[in-house]
């Protein structure tokens, strides 16, 4: 079977597992990657909701759960959960085509993938998952999950609609629709803009990809710098000179794309 | 073997070995389903759950009243339930709110009642937090929760109420901030009107309910 007909399946799977909480299936684990537990078909716990609450009670095992979780998976798959079973993902890949279509269309948008401060640009999530999941909420009543835009799409949205008027706008409301707009504007204009530049469970998983069990390996030795896998790759990546980038999700399009087959995910 | 292997190697047992004493030897798992999974996020939502100023006899799937709330209707007067949760911004917002309308202090995690003679009449306040409540304290959160919102702050006013004849407890439900009030006077105002409305359905019933537990 094709590699990208797997992921198709492996995300459907995910997805699907995600929602069972409509069939009453509740469950006491984090999910390894980023999807709302405000959504009424929700099976578990949002990573990033479990550290906030750790921050503002100091409980520490509600910091440390979420953590081992991620810190499992990171190390068997590194970034793959975000390629083969996050649901945000998934919407992101069927977006994708939509925004690779857009940038050829207006070259403005492709300047911004070779503007030289864009690899900065992806520092934004750590400073997320740091910043709005960890100190602020420390401090003041603010958090991420107060303008998470995921909340608006799979909690917000739906509750609206399965309770039509039993519900009054909060304080965030406006600033958090603004956010989502902004959201969406982001996955249609740059592929996987939210994986990418701001996703907090991203950041979490990211540092696992330096030593993760599969990886993506390039034959540098016989690569002829052709560069269809680096224009292949959904995240934008150097694939000739990734040497297990931050970034990589391991969704093997760099694979399908090279000529020469030198690119391979490795385990090991 | 290589090095990048015992570091892997290493990382998978202590992660899975924490996981596993965490999930065993703690009460995580279950804290985590409770306080995040089953209670709705009002903050993820970005929206309050509107109040309707309504009583009704019929609890959440007809579950039978706690019987401290029915022991404290026979003795004492009507009940004041106030739901909080460990972290909950609109909690702490309306807990200061509710120790101005009663004149009582307690602690944020604190399960506490008392009784609070209100313009004249008695009535029993509790204050329950559900992350560390237990059993039919904790129940009751689920018994009162009128329209299905499983999500904090919630304010309840038990009280009784003539049923086709037969007096049984009658109560509502406020959630959140007290949807149309906008400052902390018109919620201060919400409460005394929600309260005042229990004392005048009690002081109805009483009589007939005392006579109607007799007889039973």
């Amino acid at each position: 079977m094709k590699l990208q007909v797997k992921r198709w399946i492996s995300q459907f799977v995910f997805l699907v597992s995600a929602n069972l909480g409509a069939f009453g299936f509740k469950t006491g684990f984090c999910y390894p990657f980023f999807y709302c537990n405000a959504c009424p078909a929700a099976t578990s716990a949002c990573p990033i909701r479990a550290i906030e609450i750790s921050v503002k009670d100091s409980n520490w095992r509600f910091f440390l759960y979420p953590f081992l979780i991620l810190g499992f998976i990171g190390v068997l798959f590194g970034r793959g959960v975000c390629g083969w079973a996050c649901p945000i993902g998934l919407l992101q890949r069927a977006t994708g085509r939509v925004a690779r279509g857009l940038k050829k269309r207006f070259p403005v948008l492709k300047r911004i993938g070779e503007l030289r401060v864009e690899h900065y640009f992806r520092y934004i999530k750590y400073l997320d998952v740091i910043g709005l999941a960890m100190i602020i909420p420390f401090f003041v009543n603010f958090m991420f999950t107060d303008i998470c835009p995921v909340g608006v799409m799979v909690g917000t949205i739906p509750i609206s609609i399965l309770n039509p008027g039993e519900y009054t706008p909060n304080g965030f409301y406006y600033i958090a629709m603004v956010v989502f707009v902004l959201f969406l504007i982001l996955i249609f204009v740059v592929e996987r803009g939210w994986c990418r530049y701001f996703c907090p469970v991203g950041a979490l998983l990211a540092p696992f990809n330096k030593i993760s069990m599969y990886y993506v390996s390039v034959d540098k030795s016989k690569c002829t710098h052709c560069n269809l896998c680096s224009y292949a790759c959904p995240m934008g990546i150097d694939i000739p000179n990734m040497d297990r980038s931050l970034e990589c999700i391991l969704c093997g399009k760099c694979v399908n794309a090279c000529p020469k087959n030198l690119i391979e995910i490795k385990r090991g | 073997m290589k090095k990048i292997q015992v570091v892997q190697i290493t990382l998978l047992i202590v992660s899975a070995g924490f996981f596993t004493s965490l999930f065993l030897y703690t009460d995580t798992y279950n804290e985590i389903k409770a306080v995040i999974v089953d209670t709705t996020c009002f903050s993820c939502i970005k929206m309050n759950p509107v109040t309707h100023f309504t009583f009704t006899f019929n609890t959440l799937n007809n579950q039978p009243h706690p019987t401290y709330v029915q022991d404290n209707l026979t003795k004492i007067g009507p009940v004041f339930l106030a739901f909080r949760a460990d972290v909950c911004a609109a909690c702490d917002k309306m807990d200061p709110i509710l120790k101005k309308v009663f004149n009582v202090e307690f602690g944020k995690k604190e399960l506490f009642h008392q009784i609070i003679e209100y313009q004249g009449s008695n009535i029993s306040f509790f204050h329950i937090n559900i992350d560390h409540a237990s059993g039919e304290f904790l129940n009751s959160f689920s018994i009162y929760d009128r329209d299905h919102r499983s999500g904090v702050p919630m304010f309840v006013m038990i009280t009784l109420g003539n049923n086709s004849g037969k007096i049984q407890p009658y109560y509502m439900t406020a959630y959140g901030e007290l949807t149309g009030t906008h400052n902390d006077k018109e919620r201060i105002e919400y409460f005394d009107k929600m309260i005042n409305k229990g004392i005048e359905f009690y002081q109805e019933n009483i009589e007939e309910y005392i006579k109607q537990e007799e007889s039973n």
